[in-house]
């Protein structure tokens, strides 16, 4: 068809190496969209303590993760943390291997720019919280820490959900950079398997397929929990 | 050290923002039972006379004791909490909670702040539902509800934490004209109760028919204070009868 050439996909390797790739690119998307979401949370309560020091330390970290290409962060913390000699005995073969490996460096870095992000979108929605609300939390006697639990972060999420929708996604398709310091995910394998076929085309026809399918399931998820979390009378809730 | 009997005791304060100085010395003494009406022209620190009542706002200078509290003197939220317990708050824009159900949002600080048993406020809830006449709400988000359904909630929501003193912050200010009645027979019932009440207010006739006494504040000071009959039939105050010219 259109002179488009997928025998190859045919041969039990090739279907092995797209598998291994997918299930990869999905363990490192899961595992940094957790990482971020925490360090998000943590980040955005540490500003909602107004502590000049902490303030600038965590104003830092995102400025630093923000803007700088994701690329670059994860080269830069493979070639950091893989070089810190750092090393452990691998049990089965004996061998001594970096304690973290590429797909470790990989899972940190894109952790810590999905994580700045989410910083950003968490504080962005306890900001816009309506001033009025916090008012009427302190006037019932809401302490700081209690207030920001029962009032301001169950508003809050449901503010900044959209953002971390497209932080998520983003973080998702970043994923692919990883191939570049040799994690075997669906981009590394892509690669593989063009170079062995020449048949480029075909594997960018059949990857951008997969990474759609993929995100897809992630957008299709945050719109069902925006759905269910939104308030009864406001913007989606029914 | 109580200077005098009254629950609320307000001597000399003056409060600024930024080089605006908002109060000028205000004093004021409100008795248990009582029902004060402060009426005056917007930006003449009328709200903010609330909201340093219960702590909301520190002041620069000056006394405030509510009951045994001596609120110039807390600092922290975390004193504060038996003066909020002991004043609750009823504000212009509702400000309910809006992921939580009108029942919810009533039984939530007794439940969260002061400790009471769920059980036994989830029966004081209903009630105080059925008192502002909201039963049949029980189950529906703020964003359900009407204006005046809210602002109605919101009372019952103060009205939760068993306080001795509502403080009402224009609450029918964003209501429309049929819904401000509703809200206001809710108010003067419980005024006819003898619960203590500081209202802010824009409707001058409730004011007369309502309120103990009417203080009439302008640019930070509280030029004249009276009973409702003598405030509005003859007031004494040439800025007074300016602003009731102008209003009614």
């Amino acid at each position: 068809m259109f002179g488009l050439d997928y025998s190859w996909l045919s041969d039990p390797a090739y279907q092995q190496w797209l598998l291994k790739g997918i299930l990869n690119t999905i363990e490192l998307a899961a595992l940094s969209s957790c990482a971020a979401v925490i360090i998000g949370l943590v980040g955005a309560l540490a500003l909602t303590l107004r502590i000049f020091w902490l303030d600038a330390i965590v104003e830092l970290f995102v400025e630093v993760f923000r803007n700088t290409p994701p690329l670059l962060q994860m080269l830069f913390a493979y070639f950091t943390l893989s070089t810190l000699g750092l090393k452990v005995t691998d049990p089965s073969t004996g061998l001594s291997v970096p304690l973290l490996s590429a797909f470790a460096c990989a899972s940190i870095s894109l952790s810590l720019f999905g994580g700045a992000l989410a910083i950003e979108a968490f504080r962005s929605g306890i900001e816009t919280m309506p001033r009025s609300i916090i008012e009427a939390a302190r006037s019932l006697g809401y302490s700081r820490w209690s207030r920001f639990w029962k009032v301001e972060a169950p508003i809050a999420a449901r503010i900044c959900l959209p953002a971390l929708t497209n932080i998520l996604t983003n973080l998702f398709k970043t994923t692919s950079q990883a191939s570049v310091i040799t994690v075997p995910e669906l981009m590394y394998y892509a690669g593989q398997i063009y170079n062995d076929t020449f048949r480029t085309l075909e594997v960018m026809i059949l990857v951008l397929l997969i990474y759609v399918s993929l995100v897809s399931i992630v957008t299709f998820a945050m719109a069902r929990l925006e759905r269910w979390m939104a308030f009864p009378g406001y913007g989606k809730g029914h | 050290m109580n200077r005098s009997d009254a629950l609320i005791e307000i001597d000399g304060i003056r409060k600024s923002f930024g080089t605006f100085e908002v109060l000028k010395g205000i004093s004021l003494n409100v008795s248990k039972g009582e029902a004060v009406c402060i009426i005056g022209p917007s930006g003449s620190g009328k709200s903010t006379i609330l909201r340093c009542i219960n702590g909301l706002i520190p002041i620069n200078e000056g006394f405030i004791r509510v009951g045994n509290h001596r609120v110039h003197e807390m600092r922290s939220e975390k004193a504060m909490r038996p003066l909020r317990h002991q004043v609750a708050m009823v504000f212009q824009q509702y400000n309910l909670f809006p992921h939580r159900t009108a029942l919810e949002n009533i039984m939530m600080a007794p439940i969260q702040v002061l400790g009471h048993d769920k059980a036994e406020v989830e029966d004081r809830a209903r009630k105080l539902l059925a008192k502002v006449r909201l039963s049949e709400k029980a189950d529906s988000y703020p964003g359900q509800l009407s204006g005046g359904q809210q602002q109605r909630v919101a009372i019952a929501r103060a009205l939760a934490m068993q306080p001795d003193i509502i403080l009402f912050d224009e609450v029918t200010a964003a209501l429309d004209p049929e819904t401000v009645k509703e809200v206001l027979f809710t108010i003067r019932q419980l005024v006819e109760e003898g619960l203590t009440c500081v209202l802010v207010t824009h409707e001058m006739k409730f004011a007369r028919e309502v309120s103990h006494r009417v203080c009439f504040t302008d640019r930070g000071m509280i030029v004249e204070s009276a009973p409702p009959a003598e405030f509005f039939d003859n007031p004494q105050d040439p800025r007074t009868r300016e602003f009731l010219g102008q209003v009614l």
